[in-house]
């Protein structure tokens, strides 16, 4: 099981997240709201996992995800995603997220995905 | 069967696809996307044009495409690079291709003038030592040249994605990603851009050269929502690819392109075009619409049986009418798919025009397409065309600024242009958008009085949207001086009336400093319209819904004459009242009215009944009839009868 760091803006998502990652057994190492704290949370933490939502206010989603990625080369990152985001997301997979949830996110597929990206 | 004239046609038809396919790859090359199957594409498509050319005696564009031929192998096998100055002249050459080409299509022979000193300088290019410019390079991973074969072995992955997955082109890129950090993707089918654009249905294959073993291959190709179908005994690359640059160095003059020996990549290839190939066919544009119009017919004749059924009684005849009745339905709404065709079509062409521009500005711009997928009547393609050029010229030409003022204004030096498409509801929505100056009212303003108009008092008191509907009046530009791109005398009131003979919209919305947008709304076909069915004097007529505002009920003593026309106020708005006595005959019910608009200016017309509302093809009236004014076509419901549909815009 893995040491996660969830980002994203809003209290509730990441409570969200957090309700499904405890249940699949994981650790919550740490909580950011934007794309600036994540990178310094990052750091502190060392992370085995980071969830990265891709709309943010001020740093957003994939410019944490380069930041971070230039911390780290080997840091994975999932992105949280809508149905929309589908630009964005190739443009994240591209700066090297290792996958992706979306939301309305399900309890089933989000801890698959964290499984598949932690044992890669 | 199969004439001279045959031949040539279905020549130029595909040429003109293989050009096309050239000049995307060369794009694509250029902007780093996935160098392998661009040049293995472009390879190809040379080399069908050098065969089919030869094969027509066409020696001029069998010389220039044998030597682009020549230059891609040479580059396929890793012996040259490419380079800027090499993509231009390719470039320069399909030009001179499409030229011969539309030679051809008018009947004539191409000439060796067409391509001048193209095929030297082409030879120059592979005569030379080793490049002396730098080649450009790409950040993305690059598969190595496929000559290149160093016995690394080479496996077959056949992927399955959940069908359920959200967003299953993002799942296929991330598996192709993490594939390429293991091994080297050799190629995909279907190709890896349409992978990574959503575009498979079922299963795909992957032909991977890696040597981190079948076990970490299975690992990687087995994450979320992705299954890992088959994985294929390792070949060595020599088995795949044999003697793969003994073929690059003689390209054999094929007569028969058919018959010509590919090299085993380009059969790779074509192997996989053959298995999509064999699910479409060719047909004749023309023969498209002499079936529509056959099936209209039956349409036409299936009313009048019905008639006659309806006079007998017998019942199984009935029974068997209604069945080819619905066989008839179901008939005419394949005829109105098979018409629809992708905007793509129209939008593969643009990427070019806005390098050019673009370079020929000395401006930087990434230009991107969504929604090309989304259908649209062919009829209508043609005519989309020009408007739509003539806006991404005018974004790239004026809108987007030049990379020192872009960074003078904290913009990032590369301008984006982003070309969408979507269907929404009943319509079709374009959007062209550009983050470049915007267009400043002000100029507007001052240009609107100076060329009188609007009075000083107008202008001042003008509003943004009043300002930027100007930009549609004719001869209104806000351009300084007219450039060789953008001004062609062509301005954007031919835009505007262009798109509004294809019963479309166009607005425009901009923002100082922070770029403009343009929204086009088309219906997706003119052929079909719904229109309301209405009688006037007995006799039946329908009117586009597009034009209908209202349906009202007055009375008589409502209705004021004004010299010889007759008005009504309706809510305080006074509207010419037409009763259209010259097609149909005086009605004597006139309480009920039909508000019209087309354009924003309103009429009435008054009606005996309306009848409801129903979606019919519109047919254009035989040149027999001559032009008859307000009457823009006929329609044929399903009962047979000959409906004229109403011209709301001569009538206005």
């Amino acid at each position: 099981m893995g040491r996660i760091l969830i980002v994203d803006d809003t209290m509730f998502m990441r409570t969200l997240l957090k309700n499904i990652l405890f249940s699949g057994g994981h650790d919550i190492v740490g909580e950011a709201a934007d794309g600036a704290e994540a990178l310094a949370k990052y750091r502190e933490l060392k992370p085995d996992l980071v969830t990265m939502d891709v709309v943010m206010p001020n740093v957003n989603g994939i410019e944490a995800l380069k930041a971070i990625k230039a911390a780290d080369p080997a840091a994975k990152v999932i992105m949280c995603t809508a149905v929309g985001q589908e630009q964005m997301v190739k443009l994240a997979v591209k700066s090297g997220a290792r996958g992706y949830i979306v939301k309305p996110f399900q309890a089933p597929k989000v801890l698959e995905e964290v499984k598949n990206v932690l044992s890669a | 069967m199969f004439d001279e004239e045959g031949y040539r046609k279905l020549f130029v038809e595909e040429s003109r696809e293989n050009h096309e396919n050239i000049v995307n790859n060369l794009l694509a090359l250029e902007n780093g996307e996935d160098q392998h199957t661009a040049i293995d594409e472009i390879f190809r498509s040379a080399h069908t044009l050098k065969g089919m050319s030869a094969s027509m005696g066409f020696d001029a564009m069998e010389h220039l495409c044998h030597s682009m031929e020549d230059v891609f192998s040479l580059i396929r096998s890793g012996q040259r690079g490419v380079t800027a100055s090499l993509t231009d002249l390719l470039l320069t050459c399909t030009d001179a291709i499409e030229g011969m080409l539309d030679t051809i299509e008018a009947g004539g022979t191409p000439s060796d003038e067409q391509s001048g000193s193209l095929v030297q300088e082409l030879r120059a290019f592979t005569e030379e030592e080793s490049p002396d410019e730098p080649t450009v390079s790409h950040d993305a991973p690059s598969p190595e040249p496929a000559g290149k074969a160093d016995g690394r072995p080479v496996y077959t992955l056949t992927i399955a994605i959940d069908p359920s997955s959200t967003m299953k082109d993002i799942r296929a890129m991330l598996l192709l990603q993490n594939l390429q950090e293991i091994g080297t993707i050799l190629s995909t089918n279907p190709m890896q851009e349409l992978l990574e654009d959503g575009k498979f249905d079922g299963p795909f294959e992957i032909l991977i050269e890696s040597e981190a073993g079948e076990d970490a291959l299975r690992t990687v190709a087995s994450g979320t929502e992705i299954s890992l179908l088959d994985l294929s005994v390792p070949q060595s690359p020599q088995a795949i690819f044999p003697e793969a640059s003994e073929e690059a160095q003689t390209p054999e003059p094929d007569l028969e392109p058919e018959a010509a020996v590919p090299s085993p990549q380009a059969q790779r290839v074509a192997k996989s075009e053959k298995s999509r190939e064999i699910k479409n066919i060719r047909v004749d544009i023309q023969r498209l619409d002499r079936m529509m119009n056959l099936v209209e017919d039956l349409v036409i004749n299936r009313g009048r049986l019905e008639l006659i059924a309806k006079k007998h009684g017998i019942k199984e005849f009935d029974e068997a009418l209604s069945m080819v009745g619905r066989s008839v339905s179901d008939l005419q709404n394949l005829m109105m798919g098979i018409r629809m065709m992708p905007l793509e079509r129209i939008f593969n062409r643009l990427p070019r025009v806005v390098r050019d521009v673009a370079n020929h500005d000395g401006k930087e711009v990434e230009f991107t397409v969504e929604g090309g997928e989304t259908e649209l009547d062919r009829s209508m393609m043609d005519g989309l065309s020009d408007p739509l050029l003539h806006i991404i010229r005018n974004a790239v030409n004026h809108g987007i600024e030049t990379p020192e003022i872009r960074e003078a204004c904290g913009k990032p030096p590369k301008g984006s242009l982003r070309l969408t498409a979507r269907r929404d509801k009943d319509n079709v929505i374009i959007e062209i958008e550009d983050d470049g100056a915007g267009i400043d009212p002000e100029r507007l303003r001052k240009k609107a009085v100076s060329k009188g108009l609007m009075t000083p008092e107008a202008a001042a008191n003008a509003t943004k949207d009043d300002l930027v509907s100007l930009l549609f009046e004719p001869g209104f530009s806000t351009a300084e001086t007219i450039t060789d791109i953008s001004g062609r005398g062509v301005g954007l009131d031919v835009v505007k009336k262009t798109i509004a003979s294809l019963k479309g919209t166009i607005k425009i919305e901009t923002e100082v400093g922070r770029g403009t947008k343009f929204e086009l709304v088309l219906p997706p076909t003119m052929a079909i319209i719904d229109v309301m069915m209405v009688h006037i004097n007995g006799m039946r007529c329908a009117i586009p819904v597009s034009n209908v505002v209202e349906v009202a009920q007055t009375r008589p003593e409502a209705i004021h004459r004004i010299g010889n026309s007759e008005a009504i106020l309706l809510r305080d708005q006074t509207l010419p009242l037409h009763r259209l006595e010259d097609m149909f005959g005086r009605t004597e019910k006139s309480d009920t009215l039909v508000v019209l608009q087309n354009d924003g200016r309103r009429c009435c017309i008054s009606v005996d009944t309306v009848d409801g509302q129903q979606e019919v093809v519109v047919k254009p009236l035989s040149r027999i009839a001559g032009n008859c004014r307000g009457i823009s076509g006929i329609t044929i419901p399903g009962d047979g009868d000959v409906v004229p549909v109403l011209d709301v815009n001569t009538m206005i």
